[in-house]
């Protein structure tokens, strides 16, 4: 060792591996406090967007049709009933034209009459006998044909129920078929416009809720824009159709437009037609 | 999508849009604070080990041991010794070779030494002190640079508002916010520089002192033994 070295060339250690280490650590603390500590990210809470739906634009069941004619036949069947009472006056009328003939000779009159008497009593007898018959024949008569008329009534009724089932059946499934396409397609026309309306109150919420009204703003003017949109939803160009009248207003309707993109747009392909590649849109203040 | 409009205020989305000069400033601040911390932690090194070297030798030295010894074992090696080590070490070598020279007056010897342990001890703070100057740089200066940063990003955002129609804050927060983190960043790099900074000139004028009154006293027991020669 030279005992003349200087002091000078001394060198002493230094840890300068590790204190670049601590410096870039302290750094990298510092940024991951920056990034997760501080909420950097301005997020503006989604609209929540909520739909009453009292029901499903409902089409009218096809099956329901058929049972509806069913109770009709009952009045075809009633009025058979009322002709049944005719019969009787009709047994009845044949007697008063007999009395006029035996009053002429006295004598011949008296014992004809006691004889026509008898014979009248007798026959009288005999009448309301045979009436009694005929009007038990006529009774049973009528209630055998009241029975078959019931029963036939109800063949008919039956047969026209059957025929109406039938033809309900034949005419739901004929309807069933056509009403099964035409219900298909109005359904999803149903559906889709419902899609459509939805998604666009949901832009137009969105957009009003990054709309900033200029303070001069009177009245609720209309501003027609033809938005042109890519199929992520993202607004393209805005262009202004039909002016408000306040520059102002039109200029913060496109800004706000620009802002809400992506526009929420359905995942349906048929609606999403409404919306690409162009969107005409209504805005109004309120 | 407008750039402007958006309202993506990631950190490192306003960092990479701002503008050139602002992302100079922020480089030049992110370089100053990462030097300036290197150098707050080698201080630290240095300083505790400096102040536990002392502690140990003035322990050594005061608890009564051969100064020859000690000298051997000092020159032995004395690229890892102490400041006050060397300062003895220093005197201690001087003395010896002024002593063994014929004629040599006993103030004479003794300014030889004290010059040598002067020397040293300059030498020593020096070492010590060394970065000092540049934290305290960092510690004035990068406030000002941030805030060039910043209000050149303020510029930047309201001359881009002058060229709409209709000014809104929206418009203008992005810039300000990016231009903001310039101030940030300055801020950032200053605190602890100028801390450690006060606190480091602290701890070595204490260094300082102790090793001044060290050759005072260590002069005092050359002297003796010039006049014991």
């Amino acid at each position: 060792m030279n005992p003349r070295r200087d002091a000078r060339f001394l060198t002493r250690s230094v840890p300068r591996f590790r204190a670049g280490v601590l410096a870039l650590g302290v750094h990298a603390a510092f940024a991951l406090l920056l990034v997760f500590g501080v909420s950097w990210q301005v997020q503006q809470p989604a609209p929540v967007m909520v739909d009453v739906w009292d029901a499903l634009p409902s089409i009218p069941p096809p099956r329901a049709a058929p049972p509806q004619p069913a109770p009709e036949p009952e009045p075809d069947v009633a009025p058979p009933e009322p002709p049944a009472p005719p019969p009787k006056p009709a047994a009845e009328a044949p007697a008063p034209p007999k009395a006029p003939d035996l009053a002429l000779e006295k004598r011949k009159a008296e014992e004809e009459k006691k004889r026509a008497e008898a014979e009248r009593q007798e026959a009288l007898k005999a009448r309301q006998a045979a009436e009694e018959k005929a009007r038990a024949d006529a009774a049973r008569a009528e209630e055998a044909r009241k029975a078959r008329e019931k029963q036939a009534a109800e063949q008919q009724k039956r047969d026209l129920l059957r025929q109406f089932e039938e033809e309900g059946l034949q005419r739901a499934e004929q309807e069933a078929g056509l009403a099964a396409q035409a219900a298909a397609a109005s359904r999803r026309q149903a559906a889709v416009a419902g899609v459509v309306a939805q998604h666009i109150a949901m832009i137009s919420a969105k957009v009003r809720g990054n709309t900033r009204l200029p303070p001069d703003l009177t009245g609720n003017p209309e501003v027609r824009c033809l938005v042109k949109l890519l199929p992520t939803g993202e607004v393209r160009s805005v262009q202004v159709t039909k002016s408000s009248g306040n520059p102002a207003y039109d200029d913060a309707v496109v800004r706000a437009i620009e802002k809400s993109s992506p526009l929420p747009l359905p995942d349906d392909r048929d609606a999403r037609a409404s919306f690409v590649p162009e969107l005409s849109f209504v805005h109004r203040p309120k | 999508m407008n750039p402007e409009l958006s309202q993506d205020l990631s950190l490192l989305h306003l960092i990479l849009n701002a503008s050139v000069p602002v992302q100079i400033v922020m480089a030049l601040l992110v370089g100053a604070s990462l030097l300036s911390w290197w150098f707050i932690f080698i201080k630290m090194f240095a300083l505790k080990r400096a102040q536990r070297a002392t502690d140990a030798f003035e322990h050594e030295f005061w608890g009564g041991a051969d100064l020859n010894l000690m000298f051997k074992r000092v020159s032995a090696e004395r690229d890892e010794a102490g400041e006050m080590e060397r300062i003895f070490e220093a005197g201690f070598r001087e003395f010896m070779k002024l002593k063994q020279q014929a004629g040599m007056s006993a103030s004479f010897i003794m300014d030889g030494t004290r010059r040598a342990m002067r020397a040293t001890y300059q030498r020593e703070l020096d070492g010590l002190e060394s970065h000092l100057s540049f934290l305290a740089t960092v510690g004035s200066v990068s406030p000002y640079v941030g805030l060039f940063g910043t209000v050149w990003g303020i510029m930047i955002a309201f001359l881009g508002l002058s060229s709409v129609a209709q000014a809104t804050l929206a418009q203008v927060a992005p810039g300000i916010a990016e231009a903001l983190i310039a101030t940030a960043m300055g801020l950032f790099a200053a605190i602890p520089a100028v801390i450690s900074y006060n606190r480091y000139t602290h701890d070595i004028d204490r260094l300082a002192n102790r090793m001044e009154s060290f050759m005072e006293e260590f002069s005092n027991i050359l002297q003796r033994q010039t006049k014991a020669a």
